[in-house]
C-alpha cells in the first residue's frame, strides 16, 4: 500500500518502550488498526455532525423535485414513460457526486488543515488512508442516496427491483471509477490550489456518463460509469439479477472500476511528488 | 514516550525493527543533514531557500532553529521531513537514509508545522491522540495510559472528551503538540509551538519539553522568534539567514563569542560633560539618563537620578575608563560587564531582528511573505 514501496509499517514501526508502566507496553498498528481509526473518524464527523447530509439530501431531493415535476410539465407522459430510468439514473448520480466531490474535497481540506503532510511522514502514508476515507465516503452516500431514492419512489409511485445482492455490488462498483476521478481531482487541487472549485463543474458531466449511449456506442462502456449505469439500469428497472449478467459485463464493470481508481491514485500519487518536489504541499 | 531512549534505559534497544538495525554505527544522530540544498522556481525569480545546508542533531537533544523570515528555516525543517524534496544533498533519520525508504525512515518522527491545524477539530482531545497515534504504527489501546499522562502533564485532561474546536487557541496549540507525542515519536518538529499561547501555557509547555528531552531522550528540533523559548529550552541554537547556516552552538558559547565587552557604568555624577570625555576617548555604545531606563535589569531607582553609560571597554581600556571616571568627579555607583543577549547574538549575526522579514520567498516558505513565521 506504500505509495514509494518502503517496508510495510508493522517492518517500519518499533514497538515503544515502557518509561513507567510494564503493562503500557505499546503494539505496533497494523493496517486493521488503520482501517478502523480511519473509518470510525468518518463515522464519528457523520453522526457527530449531520447537518451535510442531511443538506446533501434537501439538495438531492429538491432538484428531483424540479425535474420531476418541470418534466411531467413539459413532457408529460413521456416522461412518466421513462420515470423508472431517471429515477435510476439520478440515484446513481447523486451516489457519484457524493463519492466525487466528498474525496476531492477531503483531500483539500487535508491540504488546508497540515493534516496531509503529517500523513506524508508516517509508516503508512496517505494513500492507504485516502483509499479507506473513500470506502467510508461511499458506504455514507449510500445512505444518504439511499433515502434519495425512497423519497423519489414514494414521491413517483414506481417500482423498482431493489436486490441489495445486485444493486449495492453493481452501484458500489460502478462509484468506485468515480472515486478514482475524486482522487484525481484532489490531486491536481494539492497542485494548483485554486483549480479545485472548477473541478467540481466535473461532477455535472457525470450526467453524460449515466446517460451514456452504450448500446449505440460501445466505446463508451470504457468511461466512466457508463458501463455501470446501463447495468444498474437492468437490474432496478428490468430485475436482472447479479449472477445472471454475462461474465464479460461483470469483468467489464469491475476492470473500469479498478482502472479508475489506480488510474486516479498514480494522478494523486505524481500530482503530490510533484507538490513536494515545488514545495508547495500543504501551502494553502 | 520515547521509544528509543527508554529502550536503552532497559538495555534492549527496540533495533530489531529499526531501520538502522544494520548501521555499523551503534548510535547514529537523531538527524543527519548533509549539503542540502532546495531552490524554488527558475531563471531570475528563482530564490535559493536553502544552500548547502548541513547539520547534525544528536539524540536526546533539544536544538533551536533561529532566523528571520524567510531565512530557510521551515524549507530546511520540510525537506527533513521530506515534505519538500531537495535538490541535492541526504537526509539521515536515526541512521536511515530517507532516499532509501521514507516511510520506514519517518517512523519515528513527527512534526508540528506552524499556521497548520496539524489536527481534527471535529474530533475530541483524546480522539485525536488516537487516531494520530495509530497512523504514526501505535495501536492506540496499547498507549491509552500513556496518552491519560500526557493529557495530565499539558492539562488537558479536562478537555479531553472536547471537540478541538471548542477549545481556545492555546488549547489547542496544546492538543497539537499532544497529537505529535502521542505516537512516541524519537524526533520531533516544532514550528513555533508557543505561538499564541499565554505565559503560563508557554512555561507549561517548556517545562514539558525539557521534560521529555531530560528523561525520555525525545529528540527535538524548535523554530521560534521567541528568544526566550529558544535559550530557556534549548541546548544548541542554530542560526540561518539567507538560506545558510550563521551560527551553530549552544547559547552560552554563542553569547561569549559575541563578547562585546561592553560595561555599563551607573553613577548620579555623570553628566553632558562627562558623556562628552568618555566619547572623545572611548567607544560609548549607549547612554540612559532617565529614570528607570536602564531596563536590561530592570533598574529603577525612583527619586534618585542615575545615568548609566555603556563603554566598549576590555582590558587595559577598562583601567583608562576608570581613570577617566575618577578624574571627572565621577563616583561609580555601579560596575558591570553587559552581558550579551541571544537576541543581540542574532542581530550581529544577520543584521535582522528574530521577527524581521529578509527576503520574498516562495514555495513552502511563501507563508512567511503573508505574515506567518518560517
Amino acid at each position: 500500500m506504500s505509495a514509494d514501496g518502503s517496508a510495510s509499517p508493522d517492518a517500519a514501526t518499533p514497538p515503544i518502550s515502557t518509561d513507567s508502566d510494564p503493562a503500557d507496553e505499546p503494539r505496533s498498528a497494523t493496517y486493521y488498526h488503520l482501517a478502523r481509526a480511519v473509518l470510525y473518524r468518518e463515522y464519528l464527523i457523520f453522526v457527530r455532525y449531520p447537518a451535510n447530509a442531511i443538506g446533501g439530501i434537501v439538495v438531492a431531493l429538491f432538484f428531483f423535485g424540479v425535474l420531476f415535476y418541470g418534466g411531467r410539465l413539459l413532457a408529460g407522459q413521456a416522461l412518466t414513460d421513462s420515470l423508472s430510468g431517471i429515477v435510476v439514473g439520478y440515484f446513481l448520480w447523486t451516489l457519484s457526486v457524493g463519492a466525487y466531490s466528498s474525496v476531492s474535497s477531503d483531500i483539500g481540506s487535508e491540504v488546508q488543515w497540515g493534516t496531509l503532510e503529517r500523513h506524508i511522514t508516517t509508516p503508512f502514508g496517505f494513500a492507504p488512508v485516502a483509499l479507506l476515507k473513500g470506502v467510508a465516503k461511499v458506504v455514507r452516500t449510500f445512505l444518504t442516496s439511499a433515502v434519495v431514492l425512497a423519497v423519489m419512489l414514494l414521491l413517483t409511485g414506481t417500482r423498482l427491483s431493489l436486490d441489495p445482492l445486485t444493486v449495492i455490488p453493481v452501484a458500489g462498483l460502478a462509484v468506485t471509477s468515480v472515486l478514482g476521478l475524486g482522487f484525481a481531482a484532489g490531486g491536481v487541487t494539492v497542485l494548483y490550489k485554486r483549480i479545485g472549485n472548477w473541478l467540481n463543474l466535473l461532477q455535472f458531466g457525470f450526467v453524460g456518463l449515466v446517460s451514456a449511449p452504450v448500446l449505440d456506442a460501445p466505446w463508451t462502456r470504457f468511461l466512466p460509469l457508463a458501463h455501470g449505469s446501463a447495468m444498474l439500469q437492468r437490474a432496478m428497472v428490468d430485475g436482472v439479477r447479479l449472477w445472471e449478467f454475462g461474465l464479460g459485463d461483470l469483468a467489464l464493470l469491475a476492470g473500469v472500476a479498478v482502472a479508475y481508481l489506480l488510474g486516479g491514485y498514480v494522478v494523486f500519487h505524481y500530482a503530490t511528488r510533484r507538490a513536494r518536489r515545488l514545495g508547495v504541499l500543504g501551502d494553502y | 514516550m520515547s521509544r528509543g531512549a527508554a529502550s536503552e534505559r532497559d538495555g534492549s534497544r527496540a533495533d530489531d525493527v529499526r531501520p538502522d538495525a544494520e548501521s555499523p554505527d551503534p548510535a547514529p544522530p537523531a538527524l543527519a543533514i548533509e549539503g542540502v540544498s532546495k531552490r524554488f522556481g527558475s531563471g531570475e525569480g528563482a530564490v535559493l531557500a536553502v544552500d548547502d545546508v548541513s547539520l547534525t542533531v544528536e539524540r536526546g537533544s533539544i536544538v533551536g532553529l533561529l532566523g528571520p523570515n524567510g531565512a530557510g528555516k521551515t524549507t530546511l525543517i520540510k525537506c527533513a521531513l521530506g515534505i519538500v524534496l531537495p535538490d541535492s544533498g541526504s537526509v539521515r533519520v536515526f541512521g536511515a537514509d530517507v532516499a532509501d525508504g521514507r516511510r520506514a525512515a519517518y517512523a519515528n518522527v513527527d512534526a508540528m508545522l506552524e499556521g497548520a491545524r496539524n489536527d481534527y477539530w471535529r474530533l475530541t482531545v483524546r480522539e485525536n491522540l488516537r487516531y494520530f497515534a495509530t497512523i504514526a504504527g501505535v495501536d492506540p489501546d496499547s498507549v491509552r495510559a500513556r496518552h491519560d499522562r500526557l493529557l495530565d502533564r499539558l492539562e488537558l485532561t479536562e478537555k479531553a472528551d472536547t471537540p478541538v474546536r471548542e477549545l481556545s487557541r492555546g488549547m489547542k496549540q496544546k492538543v497539537s503538540l499532544a497529537s505529535v507525542l502521542a505516537g512516541g515519536a524519537e524526533l520531533v518538529f516544532l514550528d513555533e509551538p508557543t505561538l499564541g499561547l499565554d505565559v503560563e501555557s508557554s512555561r507549561t509547555l517548556r517545562r514539558e519539553l525539557r521534560r521529555l528531552a531530560r528523561e525520555e531522550g525525545l529528540t527535538i528540533v524548535l523554530s521560534s522568534h521567541d528568544m526566550d523559548v529558544v535559550e530557556d529550552v534549548c541546548d544548541r541554537v542554530v542560526m540561518m539567514a539567507g538560506g545558510r547556516i550563521v551560527a551553530d552552538d549552544t547559547v552560552a558559547a554563542l553569547r561569549s563569542g559575541t563578547e562585546r565587552d561592553v560595561v555599563r557604568v551607573v553613577s548620579a555624577d555623570i553628566d553632558d560633560a562627562v558623556v562628552a570625555t568618555l566619547r572623545e576617548r572611548f567607544d560609548v555604545r549607549a547612554v540612559e539618563t532617565d529614570f528607570g531606563a536602564v531596563e536590561r535589569d530592570g533598574d529603577r531607582r525612583d527619586g534618585h537620578r542615575s545615568t548609566a553609560v555603556e563603554v566598549a571597554a576590555a582590558g587595559d581600556a577598562l583601567y583608562d575608563l576608570t581613570d577617566a571616571l575618577r578624574q571627572a568627579g565621577v563616583t561609580v555607583e555601579r560596575i558591570e560587564t553587559v552581558r550579551p543577549e541571544l537576541e543581540d547574538v542574532f542581530v550581529d549575526l544577520t543584521g535582522l531582528k528574530p521577527g524581521g522579514s529578509e527576503a520574498d520567498e516562495v514555495g513552502s516558505d511563501g507563508a512567511d511573505s503573508r505574515g506567518r513565521s518560517s
